[in-house]
């Protein structure tokens, strides 16, 4: 388990207030948008915003904003290519 | 034509928009199929290039009033021209008030209390009544974009049932950071400017702008139209994006239909609701073929104005007036390549056709969709209106104060003791599933928990249909910490949860969802008299022929450290702070034994108001007949004009029956009254009052407000 992968399952916890998750519990695997988790359209603008200050990684393309957000694992191999860092 | 129907007549209209001011130079523009969208250069911003949006040139006096009253102000003159008799109410639909002064107040930190006094909804419809010397009802519905068609149905309503002759009724909204960088965060906005169903749309562009009708029952020498049928609906759905099948919208254009007693064959127009976005229009495409197997001619103006959010459906039904007026179909300015999967074909250049009807279409966030049918003059007269008014049933209530739930706070009302305070959040929440209102902040989860509770303490299994809300301030967190983010992050990371959680119907759309309730849903807000607002709307849209029609009807507001002491003005600098609010679950259908109640008055302050509020009820000696206690609402703010009034009242009528002020039990909060209801019904519950015998619930201050409860 690296990292970032952690990291982003709490910003996410946090910035969707996903109480009632532990990072523990958040499969990075699992489908992350209209999942489980009930995340939808308005929590991956939020998260794409996140992304955008915090990694400045800008996601504004629906084709690849699609496959970035099939996992939270996916998001992080997404971040880990296009970060500036 | 029998005396019962009533047409409702367009008499004077004012428009302002980015095409200009007034009926000719809107009508003008339109001719030219040109877009007024340019960058935006109302405001500044850190971040250029600036969007595309629609703005509002050289608008006079900005300086006494922020952008939104002015422009409300500014078109309410012109629609009121050349006639010499004020209304006797005045509707207006506006989503953000004075915002774009707050906005600039806060990011220079301004702690004066006196600058903030012109943020609230209710301050614009306050301005235009006095500006227009109406001296009734001044009344502010708030459903994200369809508020201005709401006020101008509301006003059909209103006038058809008799309640007034004259009402003065449209929209406004001004450009401000928290809608432009808002939709922005959405991406909602089309980078090239808005072109509705074309092909290659990327999404809105958003405007200003403000439109008044005065509407009369009296018919002028020449009336500018006919307002016919209006249709309201909620799709219950998602808190901002469209039913994709458009469900919510067929519903409100079959709704108006019904209302106005025609056929869609009978529509000669359809003014779209066309934002731009791709969801929008292709959930307005597939309500429209549902509802219109051969469309009629059809068209979005909003590539020719944006997007002008409450103010957009009184603008388009101003224009409506010009298409029958001058027989002319504007175009869907924007449109080149009509997207194929619309299967919709709008008007792609400005056409010169005689129109006799046009139905114009408004949908918003939180799912509120309304529509209006729009005629040439005395071509159709009104359906009979239903039959007497008839009081609202009580079937179940709830309200949440500092003590807590309703339980608990009415404990401590019957020791006598203070409510007063802010409950916490967890409280709040306890009976609400986690995973759905994890996104919402302290306002919504009052309004959740308090329909959620007023469901659960009617024993019934189903929910209501409509939901008729009042909020002196709505999502103050939600709008604050948007402000804040965006402001942190120098203009550049503006929160889309926020934005979404800041409108103001927000909380009334959450709670369609959670109850699927599909009817009428409106957002009030009229300062400490907005669940009187409420609940004056659901005695206008709660049909009295339809006995089978319920309604949560309810009022709340949230404490906000920052934001409420600059807000309020009942609220002391330092002083604790309190909230919470109160809901009723309402029905039409008289039931023996269960609790009867009804507002039987609402006007601002005059010499004459308290004889006035006398009469309404009945007399002196009804009165001292019927009535055994009263519940009083003085706003702090209010305090030495508010107790002149009910001393008043008291030496007026002759009453010496209980009189408690129920802002001592409840704190200083916008919704006090929403409490005060569910104290009403707590007395009647628990006081041995016989049948018949009534508690009044009356509000003093700015307006003077009266509420009867009985039983049956």
């Amino acid at each position: 388990m690296d990292n970032l992968t952690e990291e982003l399952k709490k910003r996410l916890i946090e910035i969707l207030n996903l109480t009632d998750v532990t990072p523990e519990e958040f499969d990075e695997n699992a489908q992350l948008v209209g999942g489980e988790l009930g995340i939808d359209s308005i929590d991956v603008l939020e998260i794409v915003v996140m992304v955008e200050k915090d990694y400045g990684v800008i996601i504004n393309n629906k084709e690849i904003a699609e496959k970035v957000f099939s996992s939270l694992s996916s998001l992080a191999d997404y971040i880990r290519k296009n970060s500036p860092k | 034509m029998s005396s019962k129907k009533r047409n409702v007549y367009i008499v004077g209209i004012g428009i302002i928009s980015p095409l200009g001011y007034g009926l000719d130079a809107t009508e003008q523009a339109l001719r030219k199929n040109e877009s007024a969208i340019a960058p935006l250069h109302v405001f500044s911003i850190q971040q250029p290039p600036p969007l595309p949006v629609g703005q509002v040139q050289n608008l006079p006096d900005v300086t006494t009033f922020p952008r939104t009253h002015c422009l409300a102000i500014t078109a309410a003159r012109q629609a009121m021209e050349g006639c010499t008799h004020p209304p006797d109410a005045v509707i207006i639909g506006s989503t953000t008030g004075g915002i774009l002064t707050t906005e600039e107040l806060l990011a220079a930190q301004d702690q004066d209390a006196h600058n903030y006094r012109y943020h609230g909804l209710t301050t614009v419809a306050e301005e235009v009544a006095r500006e227009v010397q109406c001296s009734g009802q001044a009344l502010t519905v708030s459903t994200a974009c369809s508020s201005g068609t709401v006020a101008i149905g509301m006003a059909l309503k209103m006038l058809q049932s008799g309640k007034a002759e004259w009402i003065l009724a449209g929209g406004v909204d001004s450009l401000c950071h928290l809608t432009y960088f808002g939709f922005h965060s959405l991406q909602l906005v089309d980078p090239h400017g808005s072109r509705p169903f074309d092909k290659n749309r990327q999404g809105m562009s958003v405007a200003e702008g403000a439109a008044m009708l005065l509407l009369s029952t009296i018919k002028p020498k020449n009336p500018l139209g006919q307002i016919l049928g209006c249709g309201l609906s909620c799709d219950a759905y998602h808190p901002a994006s469209p039913h994709p099948e458009g469900k919510g919208a067929s519903r409100a254009m079959q709704k108006a239909l019904d209302s106005a007693a025609l056929k869609a064959e009978a529509i000669d127009y359809i003014n779209l609701h066309g934002t731009g976005t791709i969801e929008n229009d292709r959930a307005e495409s597939k309500a429209v073929r549902s509802i219109f197997p051969q469309p009629p001619p059809l068209s979005s103006i909003k590539g020719a104005t944006g997007h002008g959010l409450a103010a957009s459906g009184a603008i388009e039904a101003a224009i409506a007036a010009i298409c029958l007026q001058k027989g002319f179909i504007p175009a869907n300015t924007g449109c080149r390549q009509p997207d194929p999967e619309c299967q919709l074909t709008p008007i792609l250049h400005p056409d010169d056709l005689p129109i006799a009807t046009v139905l114009s279409n408004s949908f918003g966030f939180g799912g509120n969709n309304a529509c209006l049918v729009i005629a040439q003059p005395d071509l159709f007269s009104s359906p009979e209106p239903a039959g007497q008014s008839r009081p609202l049933t009580l079937l179940g209530k709830a309200c949440i104060t500092g003590a807590g739930h309703t339980q608990q706070s009415m404990e401590r009302f019957s020791q006598r003791e203070t409510m007063a305070g802010t409950v916490d959040l967890e409280t709040i929440s306890e009976q609400l599933p986690v995973r759905k209102v994890r996104r919402l902040k302290r306002f919504s989860r009052i309004a959740l928990a308090l329909a959620d509770a007023a469901r659960k303490d009617s024993g019934l299994d189903h929910s209501p249909h409509c939901v008729f809300m009042g909020s002196g301030w709505g999502s103050l967190s939600e709008t604050y910490d948007f402000l804040d983010k965006l402001q942190q992050s120098q203009e550049q990371f503006p929160s889309p949860i926020d934005f979404v959680g800041s409108v103001h119907n927000s909380a009334a759309g959450q709670i369609a969802i959670m109850h699927e309730a599909t009817g009428a849903n409106i957002t009030s807000s009229g300062g400490d008299y907005s669940f009187e607002q409420a609940l004056l709307a659901a005695d206008t849209f709660l049909d009295r022929d339809d006995s089978s029609n319920s309604a949560f009807v309810l009022a709340a507001d949230e404490a906000h450290t920052q934001f409420s002491p600059l807000l309020d003005p009942s609220i002391q600098p330092a002083a604790p702070l309190a909230d919470g609010g109160g809901c009723l679950y309402l029905c039409r259908q008289a039931m023996p034994g269960k609790l009867s109640l009804q507002l039987t008055f609402f006007r601002k302050k005059t010499n004459t108001v308290i004889d006035e509020l006398i009469t309404a009820s009945g007399g002196k000696e009804t009165l001292q007949r019927n009535c055994r206690m009263i519940l009083a609402g003085i706003p702090a703010a209010e305090a030495k004009e508010g107790q002149a009034q009910l001393d008043s009242f008291l030496e007026k009528s002759g009453l010496t029956i209980p009189v408690i002020p129920y802002r001592e039990f409840t704190g200083e909060f916008a919704s006090a009254s929403a409490v005060a209801a569910v104290m009403a019904v707590h007395l009647m519950e628990s006081a041995e009052i016989p049948a018949g015998k009534k508690i009044l619930v009356l509000g003093f201050g700015m307006n003077v407000t009266c509420m009867e409860f009985w039983r049956q």
